[in-house]
């Protein structure tokens, strides 16, 4: 009997103990160790859509810092009643997966990814930075991804070394490099990323131009001269289009389920002011008709006072920008042509200021479905939309507010650039009746990178919501 | 009953026929002994008492009177030796054809036996470490659904966390956590078989799913063994550094004849503690309200906040009334009003038997109960069957099975901030003047449709159901090789599919064209082992030995698919979707493979020392660092016995002592850093960082543990004391570290860490009354741990831990600072410590966030007293947690809305609200005070003005006047506000049990029956903070000290039928 029991024992023992050997056992099913350049790139661009078209940053943020957008519910971060846990999407998603996603397409050997797939990578990564230094200032850059508590660079060093990483961007990028899948955004087009690429050299150029003027003015040069040329109609515009859900565009998503945002009374009464024709794109009509006419809401204001405004008796953004394939635009058109304006307005490079002015409104007149050239010369004659030389920053800043509509941390970063237009805090806005400067930095900085956060706070200034940043302090 | 009587009467001819069997061995009849054997105490019949006449192999066994017979060639005089479990063994000289035999019940500490690691029992006095046990009746009397429930207070050094509600999950932890980010529950053991406890999905859930082990009937449980720590436990190897609970189950073992037991019981539920609310204003905001549509078509009717006009009947419209103004009055109730009464019925039936050959126990429990929160329900059947037979003279082979089908038909809402199903949720934000009947009545309309759908609609519509399906069992063989020499082998399997379904209808405000999602995971626990025994004594000494190994196999799989938007209403499947179907899936497996020996040596019954060693080989660990070895060892000495110390006072005296460390293994695929796929876009694929980065050079984790103890007994056992002392150390830790993202990733596998834990445990229990038929027992269990994270990384780069966070609180494990630190925000404060508050009057926040608490408590303590008189039996357990802090959502929530009760000082003059007046410049408005009638003429005058208490920055004291409602929601972003004390002293249950004594019994046929009443969680005798129970957590996980908008525990009364035939 216990011989038996032996041989049955023996037998479960073989059983149960099989061929596959630990390490076997051990191999991940779930996910691959080696991932494919096409399907990071797909990747990175959806989420940095989401990213800059999201909430968090976008309208739930900055949107409402520039006063294109209002919360009508909710008004804390209309009141900038915020904490250092309200920005951490931007930073969080911006480092751990599209900087690093875009490092392993940099980082893959030439037959894992072509140099079109690295300049591209470059490119994307240049912005993300770029988004990154322009919300929080002094951000882990040169040792990003690299170190466990990587210290932060000044904006100096920051907006110099994208300049760089661009300049290396487009040599990397060439018709003959190969092609490129899962680029969603340009399907492929390589000579539109090359203009992209400029077009971005030539946004940081004026970025650093209050402060370095000389680098800057090279850097325009630079960038206008490169042969490639610039974003130079609005179908090189830089955008992502959204798809039906669930990857509608964020906005659209949102008001699938919630209602507490309208369009700013800033807005529209500057665009009523001016008899903007973009008015009824960017805005719907009260859904109490007796109302009859675009009504925005007041930034800043209590719970309360939001609310009596009434629901139906405000304005919600257009539906232009409200429907589940609304693009996400990035880069666009007319942003460039308003950077060029400036450019010549500040004697960088030759042109002719106005010109590129009325051109730049005109694109993004062009950008919101408005092509009647009556209509567009109609509004370009006014008095008030005429460009005036004495103060670009007045003409261009205003104009570029209005056309950066929907891109809220780019509106934010140039409104505090140009400082035009001049916009005044809500009454119930709690920083003592200023509007904020910059994103604090998120929380977990201070337990997961201390340090160097200390040291970040000590060259820049207190965390604080209005401390100015370098580019900013004139 | 008649017909009870017949089946009682075929027992007994069933239970004489073997009698007659055992009498027909002996032929020569000579003289014949008419016996009974009794309790000495409470003088009922013993019954399956063996009765053995010394000398002989004569035995017979006593009958469901206490009676046997001896018909045998024995003479006058001869002695019989009477021995029954639990009693001293007794020898009587008989001299008469009739004797009656007194049993006196077992007290001697000495000999006492318990179960230890691989379910070996041993004497208690040979161990140099605390094991704890509890006995069945302990907890099934109490009638909890999650039987870990009912372990609370009456442990040392053990601490049970109910997360919430009444069919939630329980965490239970041994002797404070020892890893940092690891599992701190112990292992289950159920006869041999490690079982899962999982809480599977809890992060992402909408619902709380109930912990894997509360699938057990505390009906089925003979016994449950703790072994607190690696000392106890290293035998168990990788899965011990945390403890271990050994379950053993009832078998029919000692079961002579066939006996049936019954036992039925049923428990009423109370929600026990809602928030308070305040009645006096209702929903609204700055005193406005008027319902139209309630999505901002009105005068505020899209808030859903309670700042509106003040609750006394002036006419309104509200949402039931079609437009009419009707009187704007409290519902008091009207959340309470929501809950109704739990009920639980619990039935089981179980058969047993045993002889000389085999035995077996086969039970069937059914428990059905449904909730406090409307349509909900859990269902739970469990089959048990275990049996033995012995196949041959050396050889006993056996199998246990547990079959356990879980079905719910829909859960409560569960934890935090899902509109569709969070029920506290949206009551934190509830009109304290809805009607609850309107909503019940009509579940299509609701009080608020900016945010919410009626809350009946979403506890009828939008339910979550669950459906477990568990096979918990093993087959295993004893044989016996040679004297002294004895081989167990088993192998036993955990099987278990659970699958959720979620629904959510269409037209949910929020979700508006529904959605469906079915969560499936499948889990697989299988262990076998084979373990050689060998026992020995040689003059004073004494070898106990073993050697075994174990091959351990797990694998869990998910599949989660969901149609995000329903194309129609009411039809729940994957393919009636609009999109497409959002799915993931995930398998994971690992084996190890152990070797493992232990020897006790003994010296003269009092002195022991024991030795343990494992290897463990571990798939999870890369080749290079898998093997891991580790060693125990732990000694006792009886000095009472030794030095010969015994007296009258001193009953027994033992010291104890034992160093041990355990090896840890890591979960499955941590060591290459892998890439995600997320939904194709566009007909491309999209794949994505994990965000973690994985280690390919892991090693096993570590925990050392050293426990030092006193154990004694006094005056005959009337008291008797147990005292643990314990340090232990856990370094090497396989940390999933929260890096900035800057460094690219969110998170870093590193092995790194040291915590240590140290902390004493008090087990006292005396009975300070002892006479004739009354006897009080007091149980007194004390236990303090201290832990201190020393150790993050070894480069001392990395200061803090996230292990969890909610509403902007991070607990952290952060170095110098006791294990769960709540990190959050803090008021701006100045040097005196006074809030710094800005020009608005409104408190400012500190830029730099702050540790606000820890969730560890100081000391736990119970108390159960035991009063018995005769059969009837009253107990009540008292159990205090002291020290620790809470972050409280609910406060943090119904302060800002206004709902709760503290938000009332200062609301209108009655309450002490200020009188001041607004001017507005622009689009200023100034508040100021109206004091000595300085308001200009025609101004409106506002009496719910509040100062809050502060400075401004130049140090004057705040004078700037806030409305209530600005003064309630200051401190919404400042986390320091709504921190707490989670100190609390809690009567948890109170026992009254009735043991009907056995003529009584018999006279209805029955073999034995008792009544128990049990009343648990019945009130709070001192708690810190308001509105929630202290003791909720969010799930069983590590990140506990958050809550947020938990469902409310219950106060349960149940009523227990035993009865035995």
């Amino acid at each position: 009997m216990l011989k038996k029991i032996a041989y049955i024992t023996l037998f479960a023992l073989t059983f149960s103990s099989c061929s596959d050997t630990l390490d076997d056992i051990n191999k991940n099913p779930n996910a691959t160790e080696t991932p494919l350049a096409p399907y990071l790139l797909t990747g990175t661009l959806k989420q940095g859509a989401d990213l800059y078209w999201g909430d968090v940053n976008n309208f739930n943020s900055s949107l409402l810092f520039v006063q294109h957008w209002a919360k009508i519910q909710y008004t804390e971060p209309d009141r900038y009643d915020v904490s250092n846990a309200s920005f951490t999407s931007l930073w969080n998603t911006g480092y751990a997966t599209l900087i690093t996603d875009l490092n392993t397409i940099l980082n893959f050997s030439d037959q894992q990814a072509n140099s079109n797939y690295k300049g591209i990578a470059l490119t994307l990564r240049s912005w993300t930075f770029l988004l990154l230094t322009d919300a929080y200032g002094n951000i882990p850059y040169k040792e990003a991804g690299l170190k466990v508590t990587p210290t932060y660079n000044t904006q100096k060093e920051v907006y110099t070394g994208l300049l760089e990483d661009l300049k290396q961007a487009q040599s990397l990028l060439s018709l003959t490099n190969g092609v490129v899948a899962g680029d969603v955004a340009y399907k492929g087009d390589i000579s539109k990323w090359k203009k992209l690429v400029n077009s971005l050299r030539l946004r940081i150029a004026l970025r650093i131009s209050d402060k370095e003027p000389a680098i800057a003015k090279q850097a325009a040069i630079d960038a206008t001269s490169d042969a490639a040329g610039l974003i130079s109609n609005n179908n090189d515009t830089f955008k992502f289009t959204y798809a039906s859900s669930p990857q509608q565009n964020p906005a659209s998503a949102w008001f699938e389920t919630r209602d507490d945002f309208r369009i700013s009374k800033t807005l529209v009464d500057k665009l009523n002011e001016l008899s903007d024709p973009r008015l009824p794109v960017y805005a719907q009509l009260p859904s109490d008709a007796s109302v009859g006419k675009y009504v925005g809401g007041a930034n800043g204001l209590s719970n309360s006072d939001a609310n009596s405004q009434g629901f139906a008796k405000t304005s919600k953004p257009g539906k232009y920008f409200l429907t589940s394939t609304s693009p996400a635009v990035i880069v666009s058109y007319s942003e460039t042509l308003f950077n060029l304006s400036e450019a010549v307005a500040r004697g960088y490079i030759a042109g002719n200021a106005e010109l590129l002015y009325k051109d730049a409104i005109t694109a993004s007149l062009n950008q919101f479905g408005i092509t009647d050239s009556a209509t567009i010369s109609n509004y370009l004659n006014q008095a008030t939309v005429k460009y005036d030389a004495t103060n670009y920053a007045k003409s261009i800043g205003t104009q570029k507010w209005i056309a950066f509509y929907g891109q809220g941390l780019d509106a934010f970063v140039e409104w505090r650039r140009l400082d035009y237009p001049v916009l005044t805090a809500g009454p119930a806005t709690v920083l003592d009746g200023k509007i904020p400067s910059r994103f604090f930095y998120p929380g977990t900085e201070q337990s997961l990178n201390g340090t160097s956060y200390q040291n970040a706070v000590t060259a820049q200034g207190k965390d604080l919501l209005t401390t100015k940043l370098w580019f900013d302090a004139k | 009953m008649k017909k009870k009587l017949n089946r009682y009467a075929w027992f007994c001819i069933l239970l004489v026929s073997i009698g007659i069997k055992a009498q027909e061995t002996e032929s020569l009849i000579q003289s014949k002994l008419d016996g009974t054997v009794i309790d000495a105490v409470t003088k009922e019949p013993i019954i399956g008492a063996s009765v053995n006449i010394k000398g002989t192999k004569l035995g017979v066994v006593t009958d469901l009177d206490g009676k046997f017979i001896f018909q045998t060639a024995q003479k006058f005089p001869y002695t019989v030796i009477v021995s029954y479990l639990g009693y001293k063994k007794s020898e009587v000289i008989v001299n008469t054809n009739s004797v009656v035999i007194d049993l006196t019940q077992e007290q001697n500490v000495l000999s006492e036996v318990v179960v230890t690691a691989l379910g070996i029992t041993k004497e208690k006095k040979s161990l140099g470490y605390t094991t704890q046990a509890l006995k069945g009746k302990d907890l099934s009397d109490t009638k909890e659904t999650n039987f870990m429930n009912s372990l609370t207070g009456k442990l040392a050094g053990v601490r049970i966390t109910n997360s919430q509600g009444d069919m939630g999950s329980s965490r239970i932890i041994i002797r404070g956590e020892t890893s940092i980010a690891g599992n701190n529950q112990p292992l289950f053991v159920v006869d041999g078989v490690p079982v899962d406890n999982s809480q599977l999905n809890f992060g992402g859930a909408t619902r709380d799913f109930k912990n894997a082990v509360a699938d057990l009937n505390p009906q089925d449980i003979e016994t449950l063994t703790v072994l607190k720590g690696p000392n106890a436990a290293a035998l168990y190897g990788s899965r011990a550094a945390h403890g271990v609970v050994l379950i053993t189950t009832k078998s029919g073992k000692n079961q002579k004849g066939l006996g049936i037991s019954f036992s039925s019981g049923i428990t009423l539920s109370q929600v026990a503690t809602l928030p308070s609310f305040q009645n006096s204003f209702g929903q609204g905001s700055n005193g406005k309200f008027s319902y139209v549509d309630g999505k901002g078509g009105g005068v505020n009717d899209g808030v859903d906040e309670s700042w509106g006009p003040k609750l006394d009947g002036r006419l309104i419209p509200q949402f039931y009334s079609n437009g009419e103004a009707v009187p704007f009055v409290a519902h008091p109730n009207n959340v309470k009003d929501f809950f109704n009464t739990g009920f639980t019925f619990d039935n089981s039936i179980s058969v047993a038997k045993s002889d000389d050959k085999s035995d077996f126990r086969l039970g069937v429990n059914n428990q059905k109960q449904t909730g406090t929160v409307p349509n909900s329900e859990v269902n739970k059947t469990n089959f048990t069957i275990n049996t033995n037979y012995q196949i041959s003279k050396n050889i006993k082979i056996g199998l246990t099975g547990n079959y356990i089908v879980t079905d719910a038909p829909a859960l409560p809402g569960g934890p935090s901030g899902n509109r569709a199903a969070g029920v506290m949720l949206q009551f934190l934000w509830f009109g304290r003047q809805v009607d609850i009947n309107q909503l019940r009545n009509n579940r299509d309309v609701n009080w608020n449709n900016s945010y919410y759908s009626n809350p009946y609609w979403n506890a009828y519509y939008n339910t979550t159901s669950q459906q477990r399906n568990r096979l918990i069992g093993d087959v295993h063989l004893d044989a016996k090789i040679a004297d002294g020499l004895n081989f167990k082998f088993r192998t036993g399997v955990d099987y278990y599919n659970d699958r959720r379904k979620y629904e959510i209808k269409y037209g949910t405000n929020g979700t508006p064209f529904g959605s469906y999602a079915e969560d499936a995971y499948t889990v697989n626990e299988q262990n076998t082992e084979g373990i050689f025994t060998y026992t020995k004594k040689i003059n004073d000494f004494s070898l106990d030995a073993l050697a075994g190994f174990n091959i351990r196999n797990h694998s869990d799989a998910n599949n989660y698919q969901k149609a995000p938007r329903l194309a129609v209403p009411d039809l729940y499947t994957l393919t009636n979707s609009r999109d497409a179907l959002t799915s993931s899936n995930s398998y994971s497996k690992l084996r190890v493979y152990s070797a493992y020996a232990s020897a006790q040596l003994g010296y003269k019954n009092y002195a022991y020392l024991n030795l343990t060693a494992r290897n463990d080989w571990s798939s999870t660990l890369p080749s290079s660092n898998r093997s891991f070895f580790y060693p125990s060892v732990n000694g006792s000495l009886v000095l009472s016995e030794a030095l010969n110390l015994k007296s009258n006072t001193l009953d027994f005296l033992k010291l104890r002592g034992g160093w041990s460390e355990v090896g840890n293994d890591a979960d499955p695929y941590q060591l290459a850093t892998v890439y995600n796929f997320q939904t194709a876009f566009d007909g491309n694929p999209i794949q994505t960082s994990s965000q973690k980065k994985l280690n390919e050079n892991l090693k096993p984790e570590k925990t050392r543990s050293t426990e030092l103890g006193i154990e004694s007994s006094f005056w005959k056992n009337r008291l008797h004391f147990d005292v643990a002392y314990y340090n232990t150390n856990s370094f090497d830790q396989i940390l999933e570290i929260k890096t900035t993202t800057a460094s690219g990733y969110n998170s870093q596998l590193i092995n790194a860490g040291k915590i240590n834990n140290h902390g004493i445990e008090i087990q006292l229990d005396g009975n300070p009354i002892q006479i004739e038929d009354f006897k009080w027992n007091v149980g007194v269990n004390y236990s303090r741990n201290i832990s201190k994270v020393e150790i993050l990384d070894y480069d001392k780069k990395i200061k803090n831990y996230t292990i969890g966070s909610s509403g902007g609180v991070d607990v952290l494990a952060s170095v110098g600072q006791a294990y769960g630190a709540l990190y959050g925000t803090a008021y701006l404060r100045d040097a005196s410590g006074n809030i710094v508050v800005g020009a608005n009057g409104l408190p400012k926040a500190d830029s730099q966030k702050k540790v606000l608490g820890h969730y560890t408590p100081d000391y736990l303590a119970g108390i159960t007293n035991t009063l018995t008189y005769k059969n009837l039996e009253l107990s009540f357990l008292v159990d205090a947690s002291v020290g620790g802090e809470i972050f409280s959502g609910t406060n943090r929530t119904g302060t800002y809305t206004g709902v709760l009760a503290e938000t009332l000082p200062g609301r209108d003059a009655a309450n002490g609200g200020l009188n001041y007046y607004v001017t507005t410049t622009g689009t200023t408005n100034t508040k100021t005070l109206v004091s000595g009638g300085n308001a200009p003429s025609g101004a409106v005058i506002y009496d719910d003005g509040m100062i809050f208490k502060g400075v401004y920055a130049d140090g004057t004291p705040n004078t700037s006047v806030l409305s209530a409602q600005e003064y309630y929601k200051a401190s919404y972003n400042i986390s320091e506000a709504y921190i707490y004390s989670s100190t609390f002293v809690k009567l948890r249950e109170i026992k009254l049990a009735y043991n009907f004594n056995k003529k009584f019994a018999r006279k209805l046929g029955l073999d034995g029956a008792s009544i128990t009443a049990v009343g648990r969680n019945l009130l709070f005798i001192y708690k810190d903070v308001p509105n929630i129970d202290p003791e909720t957590a969010f799930n069983t996980g590590n990140a506990q000290g958050l809550e947020s908008l938990s469902l409310p525990t219950t106060r349960n009364f149940s009523l227990n039928v035993n009865l035995k035939f």
